[in-house]
């Protein structure tokens, strides 16, 4: 290469390299002012610009700018945290039955109501203005949904199943005592046979006593069955409480969502658009504070 | 002197002895008629309580003049709760003679089929108010010390378990009201301490829990049936308990103390006119109803002991028992 050349590469270089720094630079500045002028929106912007094109602005495919993206990817948290307040300002009126917890920086888990025994649902994702489920959970409330359909309840086959259990345990317990008396007969007759028997016993002796042996032999199985029965009464009678707890949970979580949405498939598209919703009602804040709910 | 003039003067001492033994046994049916009239004519707080006070320790044994018929002690408290609740004209509460001169109370709308009598306790000095036929005491009565105590056990086990069977809601507490406004009128008019336990209605009233602490199995339980209800438990703020949202704005509260250490449970209920109580939502809500019957041995509320000690003597640190004379705050200790 020539002395010339290879000064006129090293100008281009370093036009390359400053281009690409001021572009830093602008990224860098639009957060940190869109930041100090609470202007979230922007921010959303600046973080994913591709997503805000297509779903704000109805520009398709417009490519996100790799190299400044990953600038403040070691902010994730912080940006995270700052970005929580107005969102869960927001979501504190969109979605009034869930509540959030700050962990750890920028990480927020979601409960489903405040009432007893309310469910951890999963987590807020702020960046990316998203629900993350916890997908058991959501499964559950979803099958709930179904199942209300048809009149039934979450758990009810498994809790009709115990409790029919529980009946024919309950049933050997309270023949005990009728048992009892049983066993206190075989026994004395067996008693009697055995010291009538011996060497000289008739057949027919021997056989009686077989039966009677073979009837105190049963007896005594019952006996052993109810010995548990109570404990596992017990053990049943707390697994359908849990049982019946869940679908207890799960027929407030149904009426929260019934109540605010109308129904399931109204609850999952809100979430679907969550991102669109969330941004426009940004727009609407002036200088980037929060609107009184009033004047909404 | 000679014996027989001796004679003569002992004579005449005697009759004079007798003629003055028979009049202070008139004397004593004097005062025994007048202390009656006063019962039963007065228009005076005050000197009503001190007409049943007298009577009540009145002894009407006299060797020369016997009354074979007349009233009891109890009789006496009997007719001082109905001319109380008559001369402030509150109604429901009526009284019947039989033919042994004993009196029994009738409350609207129970009528005939339920009957109340006070019973005198000597050694405490005090009657119980019972239903005839249980012979459950309602509430315990002390006059020389003014102070009244309704037992939580006896109302539950009275108005709550049986005579729900046979009454509506709404007449059990038509049935309780009589006895609720003799206790607040002794409280106002005769600076009665009185506990009204269960019967309570304030807001800041606070009943504590006979166990010393809940089982959370147990709010599972209530918790689980208001699955098929309109009604909601939540979680208290400070996870201390749980909260039942009611109708009306009815609040009720199942939580224990976190500033103390012993961390007790006390139940509370709240609304906003300051007149429902726990009694109130046993009787109305059959959800809390059959929750707190089916699990009485955990769930139930502490019953005192009707026979109240001296007053000097330790004070619940729940709904402490309110005097209007002394203007208790009402602080919890």
């Amino acid at each position: 290469m020539s002395k010339e050349e290879l000064s006129r590469g090293a100008q281009d270089i370093s036009q390359v390299i400053n281009r690409q720094i001021s572009s830093k630079i602008e990224y860098l500045q639009g957060i940190k002012e869109s930041i100090e002028s609470h202007n979230d929106r922007r921010v959303f912007q600046l973080l994913d610009n591709r997503r805000y094109a297509a779903e704000i602005e109805h520009r398709e495919q417009q490519p996100n700018n790799q190299d400044v993206m990953n600038l403040v990817d070691d902010l994730a948290d912080q940006l995270s945290t700052y970005l929580s307040a107005n969102l869960i300002d927001y979501l504190g009126h969109a979605y009034p039955f869930f509540y959030y917890e700050e962990y750890q920086t920028g990480h927020f888990r979601i409960y489903f109501g405040n009432w007893w025994d309310r469910r951890q649902f999963g987590e807020l994702d702020v960046l990316n203005l998203r629900f993350v489920f916890n997908q058991d959970e959501y499964k559950k409330l979803s099958r709930a949904f179904e199942l209300q359909q048809s009149g039934k309840r979450y758990n009810s086959v498994r809790i009709d199943e115990l409790s029919n259990e529980n009946d024919r345990l309950q049933d050997l317990l309270d023949h005990s005592r009728e048992r009892e008396q049983k066993r206190n007969r075989l026994q004395e007759q067996l008693r009697d046979a055995n010291s009538h028997g011996g060497l000289f016993e008739s057949s027919k002796a021997k056989e009686s006593r077989q039966e009677l042996v073979d009837q105190l032999g049963q007896v005594e199985d019952e006996a052993k069955q109810a010995e548990n029965a109570a404990e596992k009464i017990k053990e049943n009678e707390k697994t359908v409480l849990e049982l019946s707890k869940e679908n207890t949970i799960l027929s407030y979580e149904m009426k929260s969502i019934t109540d605010t949405f109308g129904g399931f498939e109204e609850f999952e598209l809100a979430n679907r658009k969550l991102y669109a919703d969330y941004l426009k009602h940004l727009s609407t804040l002036t200088d980037g504070k929060q609107v009184t709910s009033d004047e909404q | 002197m000679s014996s027989n003039e001796r004679v003569v003067s002992n004579t005449i001492n005697q009759v004079a002895a007798l003629s003055n033994s028979i009049k202070e046994g008139l004397e004593l049916g004097q005062q025994y008629t007048s202390l009656v009239d006063e019962l039963i004519s007065t228009t005076d707080d005050e000197k009503l309580l001190l007409a049943t006070k007298r009577l009540s320790s009145l002894d009407l044994t006299n060797a020369f003049v016997q009354l074979p018929q007349h009233y009891q002690v109890a009789d006496y408290f009997l007719l001082m709760m109905d001319r109380l609740l008559t001369l402030h004209q509150i109604e429901g509460f009526e009284i019947f003679e039989d033919h042994d001169h004993q009196l029994t109370a009738t409350i609207h709308p129970f009528e005939k089929q339920v009957t109340f009598a006070f019973a005198f306790d000597d050694e405490h000095q005090g009657a119980f108010f019972n239903e005839g036929a249980s012979q459950e005491s309602l509430f315990f009565i002390d006059l020389d010390n003014r102070q009244l105590r309704f037992s939580n056990h006896a109302l539950v086990d009275f108005f709550v378990e049986n005579e729900f069977q046979h009454f509506s809601d709404l007449d059990l507490q038509e049935a309780v009201k009589p006895l609720v406004d003799f206790a607040n009128l002794l409280k106002t008019q005769l600076g009665f301490k009185i506990d009204l336990g269960i019967l309570n209605p304030t807001n800041a009233y606070n009943v504590r829990l006979a166990k010393p602490t809940m089982d959370l199995t147990m709010i599972d339980k209530l918790f689980v049936s208001t699955a098929d209800s309109q009604y909601m438990l939540f979680t208290l703020p400070h996870k201390n308990g749980a909260l039942l949202k009611l109708d009306a704005g009815i609040q009720l509260r199942i939580f224990y103390d976190q500033e103390s250490y012993s961390h007790e449970w006390f139940y509370n209920v709240t609304d906003p006119d300051d007149q429902v109580s726990l009694f109130d939502l046993l009787i109305h809500y059959p959800l809390l109803r059959e929750w707190y019957l089916a699990n009485r041995d955990d769930v139930a509320v502490r019953s005192l002991p009707l026979i109240l000690q001296s007053v000097t003597d330790e004070r619940p640190t729940d709904g402490q028992l309110t005097s209007s004379r002394e203007e208790e705050a009402d602080d919890q200790d």
